[in-house]
């Protein structure tokens, strides 16, 4: 006890030193002033900078939890995922989608594949929807590549597409770029070319360009993407081209297809066919 | 109080005036401004009591800046200076000073009093301007405000020992 004080009386001044000392740096501190504003905003980012670091090594203790947590949640939404799906397969067999080329306003019936023959003269795909979904002879029937082909027989829940590949099947199209038009005509042979005729002597006609629908019939909209051209020839009585296209709808591995609904125009077809009945008695 | 300390009494007065009414508003270059209140400190002879000491030196800085608006800059100087006044004229007195020994250029030589007066100086300026600055973020124009204002208050403190000294004796 002696020692200690003997000890504070040794070096009272230094006591006396740190408690003026003290003083002062109080009033610098308690004077609202620069110091005052500097020593905060260093204590507070040195404080900040140690709860950060706390932060960090806590997070990092948790991280086992956190990794628990989130195998939970994604089992959870691995599940939810499935069921979506499911839910979002239905939907999309009665719902309109979004076809290469094809504006949206088009309504749609998705259709699948059920039966096609690929190597006969006329070949026919059978699909697994019918008039009770709405689907009527001489609809467009389209995949997300480009056109299949046309609704040729409708049954209550199966229709008969006859698909570019048949030799009845003709379609009136336009080249892209220059917009000429032609006829689509299959010749029995390779399943994935087809020919245009009737393209014009003069028109500029380049390889590669794509053909596709024109919108002159009213069975597909104009503008469906159908191939690209392969190759220029001339037609058999050298009046215009005969153009080799390569197909963009792959028929062999053909699934997934859908049918234009809403683009058939009666009034139209009406009209045609009364021009047509005139011209034939005015011909008679 | 005594004669002693009626006289540091009345050394603090007067310099205090001259500081706050003359050197406060001196800023040499724009930013040295020198503070004479130090003399006050250097001119303590030696064995005086160290808490007296370090209570006029804090008293010292304590009216510097209740008149100065400085808020605890120079009495934390002062105090630091009269913590190491002793120290330091131990280390420049010459070897047969007595216990009273009173420091001036008669007593020490040009050359000792100077450098004593200069670090007494450095002690009180260096704590004044860091605290000022608080911050090292521009220690280039602290340094210079710590050398200048030195510098300029050690040649004040030889101007007035010159000056008081000679008409002392």
């Amino acid at each position: 006890m002696q020692n200690l004080v003997d000890f504070l009386v040794h070096y009272k001044h230094w006591f006396v030193f740190l408690l003026l000392e003290a003083i002062s740096l109080l009033g610098l501190f308690s004077f609202d002033g620069y110091q005052k504003h500097v020593y905060f905003t260093t204590a507070n980012g040195m404080v900040g900078s140690i709860y950060s670091a706390v932060s960090s090594v806590t997070s990092y203790l948790q991280l086992q939890t956190v990794n628990r947590e989130l195998e939970a949640d994604n089992e959870r939404m691995r599940k939810q995922i499935v069921v979506l799906r499911e839910k979002l397969r239905a939907v999309e067999t009665n719902s309109t989608q979004r076809v290469n080329g094809l504006p949206l306003e088009y309504s749609l019936v998705s259709a699948q594949v059920v039966n096609a023959t690929l190597h006969r003269n006329n070949n026919l795909i059978t699909i697994n929807r019918g008039s009770a979904d709405g689907i009527k002879p001489e609809m467009g029937v389209v995949c997300s590549r480009g056109v299949v082909g046309v609704v040729h027989l409708v049954s209550t829940h199966y229709s008969i597409v006859m698909p570019l590949l048949n030799e009845q099947c003709k379609i009136s199209c336009r080249l892209r770029r220059s917009e000429y038009f032609g006829t689509l005509e299959w010749r029995r042979g390779r399943v994935d070319v087809t020919w245009v005729t009737g393209i014009p002597r003069h028109a500029k006609v380049k390889k590669n360009e794509v053909v596709e629908t024109n919108g002159y019939s009213d069975i597909f909209p104009p503008g469906i993407p159908i191939g690209y051209v392969m190759k220029i020839g001339d037609s058999a009585d050298g009046m215009s081209y005969l153009l080799k296209v390569g197909l963009f709808t792959p028929f062999q591995t053909l699934r997934e297809v859908s049918v234009i609904t809403n683009y058939t125009q009666p009034e139209r077809r009406e009209l045609e066919e009364l021009a047509d009945s005139l011209n034939a008695s005015l011909n008679n | 109080m005594n004669e002693t300390n009626l006289i540091r009494a009345g050394r603090l007065v007067i310099l205090l005036a001259i500081q706050v009414f003359i050197l406060n508003h001196v800023h040499i270059v724009g930013y040295i401004t020198p503070l004479l209140m130090g003399y006050m400190l250097i001119c303590f002879q030696s064995g005086v009591s160290r808490i007296g000491l370090l209570v006029w030196g804090f008293l010292a800085g304590l009216m510097f800046d209740i008149f100065s608006g400085t808020a605890g800059m120079a009495s934390a100087g002062c105090t630091l200076l009269a913590m190491m006044q002793p120290a330091l004229l131990r280390a420049f007195a010459p070897h047969d000073a007595d216990d009273h020994f009173v420091p001036c250029i008669r007593t020490m030589g040009f050359g000792k009093y100077f450098t004593y007066a200069f670090l007494c100086m450095f002690v009180l300026h260096a704590v004044f301007y860091l605290l000022d600055a608080f911050t090292l973020h521009d220690w280039p124009m602290t340094l210079a405000s710590v050398g200048g204002g030195t510098l300029v208050a050690t040649l004040l403190c030889i101007f007035t020992e010159l000056l008081v000294r000679k008409k002392r004796h």
